[in-house]
């Protein structure tokens, strides 16, 4: 086996140069395909951690974005099932003049973990210091990255929802999970005393203990206001988050259909390499049979060639991936990639890169190995008769 | 080393044919052979006569249409392609034209790569590449790569490849094809010396009369037929030899 193992090296150390270019392409696209499925794999497990079926969303039907009046609340709330609610009043806007923007959510305090998914492992310290500071906020930590800010670090926004209405706030607490990586919570009281709006409310959330009893509140409140100004719809978190990646899914179907394509264009490039190699050998190859090595060795030993530059190649493109995903986190790279912050690229993608890696250098060695495995004897000998 | 009447190739009615597109070509008819353990054979005759495939039929490396081919006592041409290639890895070594070494491999790994088909410890490996290289004078370039040596380096160290595993038969397919006069006759002299001090049984393929005059035995293939007499097919091969009428 060591000295297989040896063999194949030394094959492959014969061209250097293609065997480098060969990887080099690998590595490329495996770099593509991991940032393709950091984004993919996000949203995916945005849709697990928002799959609650008992937390309603009550929105108005037609405009975006979602407006109705405060005065509907006590309707709403008085319907039978309704064991909790909260609002969202929306604050969009940018951070600095370089455009980093940014997506507030005004909303209630004490039932914050209850009510938002991605919340369960919330420090209740975090809590308690938002009830002291009333322009406190929690602040999803891809802003803190990108910004490089620290727990109290003091800001404002420079508002596009509403504009000329820009608020001051102070950060108290780091929001760990993904869902709200790009947002910030904050004060529903601080939201309607600095804008000065008590009369309107974007979203309200509504809990309800399962999901029969959901379908029966849902009906209600939408019978309530169907023939008011402002018509209302209501739909589990789920179903909205479905309906968010329903639109989101076009984007990702063309994504995968990219990198598929890309994929499979990877394929046929080591196919031609290796292939260019199986015919440049194709007399060495007949030595060894004559030698009396079988045609399964050397079928082995061009797909091992071919695993091994793809697997190397896969390796080096997603840990060149994470590696960059990494320092560009720890802002040790010149400019930031705001796409990286979105999609932090994980460790576990280098695995998946070898994998992939491995894989196209496999398929890509089917048919020269077919044609290796072709090679006749007679190929060696001289042409004497 | 063994007895001189034990018969280790035997060829009994051979024919071969190859379908081609305009019908089946024939490229051996009725072809009977014997060579005796420790013979030096020479087999000779114009391009397209059969040499050889009559070559690779021996050699395990092609069937024949009709007839059996015993080698070592074993019929070759009954086995499948996996029995003959392990039959042959022990049993015949093989010296080719453009000595055909890999070239990414040192001359010491290129005569070691058919030890590695066997179940041996490394020691012993080493041991047997160390004396098929010294059989041929190269121990001092072993680290060498084909590219680093001369054509009759190279050349020698394809007969210690051949070597390396002590087989039945050796088979040399124009090995001085490639070579100058003077390193010609150096690897005929080393031929001639396996065949002399080590009796290994020799079957040589040649255009080169120097070479041919080399065997115990001379054979001249014609048209698919082979034909035997040492006077007569040196003169019908090679009219123009001084050497031809001297045998």
């Amino acid at each position: 086996m060591v000295k297989f193992l040896s063999l194949l090296a030394k094959n492959l150390g014969r061209n250097k140069v293609r065997t480098t270019l060969t990887a080099l392409a690998v590595l490329v696209l495996v770099a593509i395909y991991t940032l393709a499925s950091t984004v993919t794999d996000t949203v995916g497990e945005a849709i697990t951690e928002l799959s609650s079926q008992s937390r309603l969303m009550v929105r108005e039907k037609w405009i975006m974005p979602s407006r109705f009046p405060v005065r509907y609340l006590p309707k709403i709330l008085a319907v039978k099932g309704v064991e909790d609610w909260t609002p969202w009043h929306f604050y969009f806007g940018t951070l600095d003049e370089a455009g980093h923007n940014i997506a507030g959510i005004a909303t209630r305090m004490d039932n914050l973990c209850e009510m938002h998914s991605g919340m369960d492992d919330l420090d209740p310290a975090l809590l308690s210091a938002m009830d002291r500071e009333k322009n406190g906020v929690l602040m999803g930590r891809v802003i803190m990255d990108q910004m490089n800010w620290q727990v109290g670090q003091r800001f404002s926004v420079i508002s596009s929802s509403h504009v000329g209405k820009n608020l001051e706030f102070q950060v108290v607490g780091v929001l760990g999970s993904n869902l709200w990586a790009r947002n910030f919570f904050f004060r529903e009281d601080y939201y309607q005393e600095g804008l000065g709006d008590k009369e309107n409310v974007n979203v309200l959330w509504l809990r309800v203990s399962d999901e029969q009893t959901g379908k029966r509140v849902s009906a209600d409140v939408e019978r309530l206001f169907q023939n008011s100004r402002e018509k209302l719809r209501v739909e589990t978190e789920s179903a909205g988050v479905g309906r968010f990646i329903g639109r989101a899914d076009t984007l990702v179907n063309i994504i995968n259909f990219v990198v598929g394509i890309l994929l499979l264009d990877m394929v046929v490039v080591v196919s031609n390499s290796i292939g260019m190699t199986v015919r440049e050998r194709r007399q060495e190859m007949a030595i060894l049979k004559i030698l009396g090595f079988q045609p399964s060795f050397i079928v082995a030993m061009v797909v091992g060639e071919a695993i091994v530059v793809g697997a190397a190649g896969g390796l080096c493109g997603a840990g060149l991936s994470c590696l960059v995903s990494a320092l560009n986190a720890a802002g040790h790279l010149p400019t930031r990639i705001d796409f990286l912050m979105q999609f932090p690229i994980e460790v576990k993608f280098v695995l998946h890169g070898l994998l992939v890696g491995g894989a196209i250098g496999f398929l890509g060695s089917v048919l020269p190995a077919r044609s290796a495995f072709k090679v006749r004897v007679a190929e060696a000998f001289s042409n004497v008769g | 080393m063994s007895a001189a009447s034990e018969l280790i190739v035997i060829l009994e009615n051979v024919h071969k044919e190859y379908r081609t597109g305009a019908g089946p070509l024939k490229v051996l008819q009725a072809v009977n052979l014997e060579i005796e353990a420790g013979e030096f054979v020479s087999l000779i005759g114009p391009s397209g006569s059969g040499k050889s495939t009559l070559l690779n039929l021996v050699a395990g490396l092609d069937k024949p249409t009709v007839g059996d081919v015993i080698v070592g006592g074993e019929i070759i041409s009954d086995m499948d392609e996996a029995e003959v290639a392990c039959w042959r890895s022990a049993h015949v070594g093989f010296i080719f034209q453009f000595y055909h070494l890999l070239p990414v491999l040192t001359a010491y790994e290129n005569v070691e790569l058919p030890l590695l088909l066997f179940d041996m410890t490394a020691a012993r490996r080493r041991q047997q590449v160390l004396t098929a290289l010294d059989l041929v004078g190269l121990c001092h370039r072993m680290s060498h790569r084909p590219g680093q040596l001369s054509g009759g380096e190279q050349q020698r160290v394809g007969i210690a490849r051949a070597l390396v595993t002590d087989p039945t038969l050796v088979v040399a397919d124009e090995p001085t094809g490639d070579l100058d006069g003077h390193t010609s006759e150096e690897i005929l002299d080393l031929l001639q010396a396996v065949h002399c001090d080590l009796g290994k049984t020799i079957l040589l393929v040649t255009h080169d009369p120097r070479a041919a005059v080399r065997a115990q035995r001379l054979m001249r293939m014609d048209k698919g037929r082979l034909m035997e007499g040492r006077d007569t097919t040196l003169q019908e091969a090679f009219p123009t030899w001084p050497g031809a009428t001297r045998g």
